[in-house]
C-alpha cells in the first residue's frame, strides 16, 4: 500500500496580524485506503493541515507529495484539476448550493470533470445517493434537507468523482450523535468498500477514537500519530 | 436538468435570487440602448437625409473652369531674370472668360462614357429679382432642363408647375419655393430679372421648386440656358460648368482626377464640395456618442453594483465550487455570464422600445426649416444600426461584469471557510 499523501518539513506562518507559525515541521504521511483523523485544542493548527494537505492553501514552505507529485509545482488550475479529480470534500457547514436540487449538487464536480455523458453521471450520482439513503430526496432543493441529510449530500458529492482520498473538516461538528455515527459508519465503508483514504478533522474524541489512526497537533506540531 | 456546463444555470439562479436589482440593472441597460437607437438613430437619419439631397442638388462631379487671379504681369514673363525687379502696381484681372471651351463636344464625350448617368451644362449669374416693389438678389441657374432633371430630379421636388414648360415658354422660369414666398410671387406672375451686366428680361413663373435645403430654395430660379447667356450677353456654345451624375456617386473622388487631366478643367467631387458640413457632422456625431457612452456607463455601474451583491452573498457557493475542482476561470465565466444576461435581455427590451420610440415620433410632423427642410424627422433604422447599437451595448455590460468576476475568481475559498 503506497502513500497518497506525504510531506516534508512542511511549515506554514501567518504574517498578519501578527508573525505567527501555524504549522513546524510536519512529517506525515497517509496511506492509500487508510482511515485517519486529526486532532488537537483549537488554534493547534489542525485545520490549517488539512487546507495545506488538500491543495487548497498553497501559501506554505516545504513539500507535500500527492499520488506521488508534488504540490508546490503545481499550477493553481493543475491543483483545481486535482481536487476535482482526485479529491472529496465534506465540510462542517455543508455548502451545498442552496437553490439547486440535491441531484444537481451531487452532479456539480462530475459535470466539471466532464469524463462521463450527462446520462452516465445521473445514473452515477443516482448511484451515490442510494448509497447514502437519499435516493427519494434526490429533486428536492438542497435547503429543504434536514442538517443529518444535507452532510450526507455532501458526501455524495464529494464521491461522485470516485477521488482517492476525501477530507472532512468537522463533518460531524453540526450533527447529533445518531447523525454523527452515520457519519462514521459511511467513511468505515468507503475505506472498506472502495479502499479510499479518509483524513478528518474532528475534536469528537469518540469519532475519532475508532479511525484506524490518530494525528494529533499542538501549537503547529505533530505530537502523536 | 442542466447543460454539460452548470455555469448558466447558477447564473440564473444567482440573478433569480435578486429579481428586483437584477430588473433594476437591466432597464439601465434597456435605457441606454433605447436612447441610443432613438438619438444616434435621429443624428445618422439626418445625416443620410442631408447627404442624399445634397448628392440630389450637388452634382456628383462639376467641372468649370476658374478665372487665373494672381497671373504674371507681361512685364514679368519677359524678364524672368530673378536678379531682376519688375514692379506692376494695381494690377487687375485680366477680363479673361471661365467659359468652359468646347463645352458641348466635352459633353457629347462624357455621355458616351458608361459610367456616367447623366450629363448637364450649366450658365449661372447674380440676378436681381423684382415683382412690383420687391427686391431680392440670388443667382439664376441657366440650364437645358430636361438634362438638368435626370441629375437632380427637379420634377419630384416641383410643388407647382410643370417642368417641361421651362422648355416650353421662352421666358419661363422656376423659382425656389423661399424666393418666391420673399416676393410674394405666385405661379403665372411676371418677374424681371437683371444681370450684373445690367441685362434685364421680363419672365414668366412657371413653376415653384422646393429642393429641400433652405438656403438654395431661398435663393435660386432655374431658367433656360439660351436665357442665361443672353443675360450675360455671350454666345450659344458657352457655358461654364458642366456637372455630372454617375452611375455610382462613390466613385466621384476619383473620376473627378480623371476627368481634370482628360479635360484640362477644374473637377470637384460633391464630398470635397461640401466638406464644411462633414465636419460639421463628425462633431455632431462625437457628442451624440458621448451622451451614450456617458449613458451606459451609468448603466455599467448598475450590473457592477448587483453583481457585487451577489458576490458576497453567494461567497460559500464560491468557495464550494473552488474546492471541488472550479477553476478560477469557471468562476469568472459565472459572474460574467450573469452579467451578460442583464446585457442581452436589456438590451433586447431597449432595442424594442428604440424603435417604438422612433415609429411614434417618426410619425408625427414636424414641418422643419433649418439647415435642411423636411416634414417628419428621418430615423436610421437600418437593421446593420441596431446590431451595432446592441452590440455597443454588450461590450459595455461585458467590462461593467468584468471587474467583479475576476473579483470573485480571485477570491481564496479558505479565506470564506475559515470566516464561517
Amino acid at each position: 500500500m503506497g502513500n497518497i499523501i506525504e510531506t516534508k518539513n512542511l511549515s506554514k506562518s501567518f504574517h498578519d496580524p501578527v508573525e505567527f507559525q501555524a504549522l513546524k515541521n510536519i512529517n506525515v504521511s497517509i496511506k492509500q485506503g487508510e482511515f485517519a483523523s486529526i486532532v488537537g485544542s483549537s488554534g493547534s493548527g489542525k485545520s490549517t493541515l488539512l487546507y495545506v494537505l488538500s491543495t487548497l492553501d498553497t501559501d506554505y514552505t516545504g513539500h507535500i507529495f500527492f499520488d506521488g507529485d508534488d504540490l508546490s509545482l503545481k499550477s493553481k488550475n493543475d491543483l483545481a484539476e486535482i481536487r476535482n479529480e482526485k479529491i472529496g470534500f465534506v465540510f462542517q457547514f455543508h455548502y451545498l448550493l442552496p437553490e439547486f436540487t440535491v441531484l444537481e449538487n451531487v452532479c456539480l464536480p462530475a459535470l466539471k470533470l466532464a469524463k462521463y455523458s450527462e446520462e452516465e453521471i445521473r445514473e452515477r450520482a443516482y448511484q451515490k445517493l442510494d448509497l447514502l439513503g437519499l435516493r427519494d430526496q434526490a429533486l428536492k432543493k438542497a435547503n429543504k434537507l434536514s442538517g443529518g441529510q444535507q452532510q450526507r449530500v455532501a458526501i455524495a458529492r464529494a464521491l461522485i468523482n470516485e477521488p482517492k482520498i476525501i477530507f472532512g473538516d468537522e463533518p460531524t461538528g453540526n450533527l447529533d450523535s445518531k447523525n454523527s455515527q452515520n457519519v462514521f459508519e459511511i467513511f468505515k465503508e468507503l475505506k472498506e468498500k472502495f479502499n479510499q483514504s479518509i483524513v478528518v478533522v474532528t475534536h469528537d474524541q469518540h469519532f475519532a477514537e475508532r479511525t484506524d489512526r490518530i494525528i494529533t497537533l499542538s501549537d503547529g506540531e505533530v505530537i502523536s500519530q | 436538468m442542466f447543460k454539460k456546463s452548470p455555469v448558466i444555470k447558477i447564473a440564473l439562479t444567482h440573478l433569480l435570487a435578486k429579481k428586483r436589482q437584477t430588473i433594476v440593472a437591466m432597464l439601465g441597460v434597456t435605457f441606454g440602448i433605447a436612447i441610443f437607437i432613438f438619438q444616434a438613430g435621429l443624428m445618422s437619419g439626418f445625416q443620410a437625409y442631408f447627404i442624399d439631397e445634397t448628392v440630389n442638388t450637388t452634382a456628383n462631379i462639376r467641372i468649370y473652369n476658374e478665372a487665373e487671379k494672381n497671373r504674371k504681369s507681361i512685364l514679368s514673363k519677359l524678364y524672368a531674370d530673378e536678379n531682376k525687379w519688375v514692379v506692376v502696381q494695381n494690377q487687375k484681372p485680366k477680363d479673361e472668360l471661365t467659359k468652359i471651351k468646347n463645352g458641348y463636344q466635352i459633353i457629347a464625350a462624357l455621355e458616351k462614357d458608361s459610367r456616367v448617368l447623366g450629363v448637364s451644362p450649366f450658365l449661372g449669374s447674380q440676378a436681381i429679382f423684382k415683382v412690383g416693389i420687391a427686391q431680392i438678389a440670388g443667382r439664376v441657374s441657366g440650364v437645358d432642363i430636361i438634362k438638368e432633371n435626370v441629375l437632380f430630379d427637379v420634377s419630384k421636388n416641383m410643388r407647382q408647375g410643370d417642368i417641361t414648360k421651362l422648355q416650353t415658354i421662352p421666358n419661363g422660369i422656376i423659382l425656389g419655393d423661399g424666393l418666391a414666398e420673399l416676393l410674394g410671387a405666385k405661379m403665372n406672375d411676371n418677374i424681371s430679372i437683371t444681370s450684373p451686366l445690367g441685362v434685364t428680361l421680363e419672365m414668366k413663373i412657371v413653376g415653384i421648386n422646393h429642393s429641400g435645403l433652405t438656403e438654395v430654395d431661398k435663393s435660386r430660379a432655374y431658367i433656360n440656358i439660351r436665357n442665361a447667356q443672353k443675360l450675360l450677353k455671350v454666345d450659344g456654345s458657352y457655358i461654364t460648368d458642366i456637372n455630372i451624375k454617375l452611375k455610382d456617386f462613390n466613385q466621384a473622388e476619383a473620376l473627378a482626377k480623371f476627368y481634370h487631366q482628360k479635360f484640362g478643367f477644374k473637377t470637384v467631387d460633391w464630398k470635397e464640395a461640401n466638406a464644411s458640413v462633414f465636419s460639421v457632422f463628425k462633431i455632431q456625431n462625437m457628442v451624440t456618442y458621448l451622451i451614450i457612452a456617458s449613458i451606459l456607463i451609468v448603466s455599467g455601474f448598475g450590473i457592477f453594483n448587483i453583481l457585487m451583491m451577489i458576490i458576497y452573498e453567494k461567497m460559500p457557493d464560491i468557495a464550494i465550487l473552488k474546492a471541488i475542482g472550479y477553476k478560477d476561470s469557471d468562476i469568472k465565466k459565472i459572474f460574467l455570464t450573469e452579467s451578460l444576461i442583464i446585457g442581452m435581455l436589456g438590451g433586447l427590451l431597449g432595442l424594442i422600445i428604440g424603435f417604438f420610440m422612433q415609429k411614434i415620433v417618426g410619425s408625427i410632423r414636424m414641418d422643419i426649416k433649418g439647415f435642411v427642410s423636411m416634414e417628419y424627422l428621418r430615423f436610421n433604422s437600418s437593421p446593420g444600426f441596431y446590431v451595432f447599437a446592441y452590440f455597443f451595448g454588450l461590450l459595455a455590460t461585458a467590462i461593467a461584469g468584468y471587474i467583479p468576476a475576476r473579483k470573485a475568481a480571485k477570491m481564496d475559498a479558505i479565506d470564506i471557510i475559515r470566516s464561517k
